[in-house]
């Protein structure tokens, strides 16, 4: 483990029953960055948080701040937030009564309580319930919430997900601002736009394996030359060559035959890494 | 101890605004002062009726309460909050036992406002009281750990419930239920609300439940951890 390295995981494996959701996990998170664990549903993202976060044991082994992940207690959850799928926030309380509760358990001044929902845009609605609250608002709250304490790592699973693209903006801007001071965050999405904007660095999660792991225009670089072509044919098939004389004389025949529907050059994004890593689309 | 204190006032603040729950903890007492106070031109009418009421809001409002409050929790991930937080799944529990003790107490001592007691009738009355609320917890803890959401912790709390609260009071009619009372803690804890006293009988039951559920309450500890 290099001294930089907040999360560290080696070979790490969890089952479910007879299904193997996670076959050997490894990467590491450094200090300061904002890491992006990015695969479809049902990947296994969520898995690996309630690992990281001691919520689920694991084979292997799992690390946060050098605890191992199965010994995870109070010190290390002092220095973690976290905003997961599930808000957790109590419905009948009001935004202030949530955010007061973990201000008593984390002994953090009252006055932080204000500070943290001007940060997340929620000024104002200190006496509303939660449960007036939108979807959107929840999602602001809880991480309200979860930076309440300052803390060093923070854990969002999915945190833009069905949310408005303005909401999810401010959402990017302040994660943006949160790294600025200092924060380290794991995030983890499927959406591979926010990946590509957002990370430092990204690992790819498929199969319950990492099929790639490191910076995002890297990643693309490596994975798509811009001569790729994709192909709709009429029968709705797709295909995608590279743009080489032997290819030429198939897209010839295509057209020859009208069976050609559509042909674009592929932009290099990494959704189109994440088809060519591991044959499958990354959206749904 | 900062870390139960936020837990209780959160607990307090979020009862106040849950009706159900509310309504659990006042019912028994309100339906014996209106029973007692519509039939108070007759004999000793007082005399059945707070003990009896007073044997189930002991037994039945602690353990919905309870595995109702604990169930919610898991069900909406607050719990998860709150361990991810840095509170331990034990200062939880005590909280959650404290409050619900507290707040059986307060409702409770309205029944010794509804008729003239002696103050050794009052202090056998909170024994009693407190030692079916502590019983009635922790089988509503155990339920709560044991289920996966509130609608399965209903029920099993609502019948459990309702065989410790109603058993006492149909053991009168039938000699058969009255013995099955007998082993009940609250039925044993009747008796005391009648003015009997705590009799060796009724320490044995009592603390014998007590130890048995705590057990079952550590073994489901260790096991479900609170997921
Ligand atoms: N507690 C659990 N019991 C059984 N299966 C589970 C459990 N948690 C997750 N899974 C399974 O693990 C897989 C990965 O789930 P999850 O980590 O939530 O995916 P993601 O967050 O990437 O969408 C899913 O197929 C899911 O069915
Ligand atoms: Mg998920």
């Amino acid at each position: 483990m290099t001294d930089n390295s907040v999360i560290r995981l080696h070979e790490v494996k969890r089952s479910f029953g007879e299904k193997q959701v996670l076959k050997g996990v490894s990467f590491e998170v450094n200090k300061g960055e904002i890491f992006g664990l990015l695969g479809p549903s049902g990947a296994g993202k969520t898995t690996i948080i309630n690992i990281l976060t001691g919520q689920l044991s694991c084979g292997g082994c799992a690390e946060i701040f050098g605890v191992s992940c199965g010994k995870i207690g109070r010190e290390v959850y002092r220095r973690t937030g976290a905003v997961l799928d599930n808000c957790g926030l109590y419905e009948r309380l009001t935004c202030a009564d949530n955010l007061k509760l973990h201000a008593r358990i984390h002994r953090v001044d009252f006055s932080r309580i204000q500070e943290a929902l001007t940060q997340v845009g929620l000024e104002g609605c200190e006496g509303k319930k939660v449960k007036a609250l939108s979807k959107g608002m929840k999602q602001r709250l809880a991480l309200a919430r979860a930076i309440l304490h300052s803390p060093e790592l923070l854990f969002l699973d999915e945190p833009t997900s069905g949310l408005d693209p303005a909401t999810a903006a401010e959402i990017h801007l302040l994660m943006n601002s949160l790294r600025g001071s200092g924060t380290t965050i794991f995030l983890t999405t499927h959406n591979m736009d926010e990946a590509y904007r957002m990370c430092d660095r990204i690992a790819l999660l498929s199969e319950g394996n990492i099929a790639e792991c490191g910076e995002p225009a890297e990643l693309c670089r490596k994975y798509c030359s811009n001569s790729e072509l994709s192909i709709v044919t009429n029968d709705e098939q797709k295909l995608s060559l590279e743009n080489t004389p032997e290819n030429a004389e198939a897209i010839a025949a295509l057209i020859r035959d009208s069976k050609l529907k559509s042909i674009h050059s592929s932009e290099p994004d990494l959704g189109t890494v994440f088809l060519r890593l591991t044959g499958k689309e990354l959206d749904k | 101890m900062k870390t139960i204190a936020a837990l209780l006032i959160k607990q307090c603040k979020d009862s106040l605004h849950n009706l159900p729950s509310l309504m659990i903890l006042i019912i028994y007492p309100a339906v014996a002062f209106i029973m007692s106070t519509a039939m108070q031109g007759e004999e000793k009418m007082g005399d059945i009726f707070i003990p009896m009421f007073a044997a189930m809001h002991c037994s039945f409002a602690p353990l919905v309460i309870s595995s109702n409050i604990l169930s919610e929790e898991k069900e909406k991930g607050t719990l998860r909050s709150l361990v991810m937080a840095g509170v331990s799944r034990i200062q939880y529990l005590v909280s959650l036992f404290i409050f619900v003790l507290i707040a059986v107490m307060l409702t409770g001592s309205a029944f010794l406002l509804m008729k003239p007691v002696t103050s050794f009738y009052a202090e056998a009355f909170a024994a009693a009281m407190l030692l079916g609320s502590a019983v009635s917890a922790v089988i509503g803890m155990c339920i709560g750990l044991y289920s996966k959401n509130v609608t399965a912790a209903n029920g099993i709390a609502v019948p459990v419930g309702l065989v410790f609260a109603l058993l006492p009071m149909l053991g009168q009619f039938n000699s058969s239920l009255s013995k099955a009372a007998e082993f009940t803690y609250s039925g044993q804890l009747r008796t005391v609300f009648e003015g009997g006293g705590f009799t060796t009988q009724t320490w044995l039951v009592s603390v014998a439940y007590l130890a048995a559920l705590s057990f079952l309450l550590v073994i489901l500890f260790r096991r479900k951890r609170l997921e």
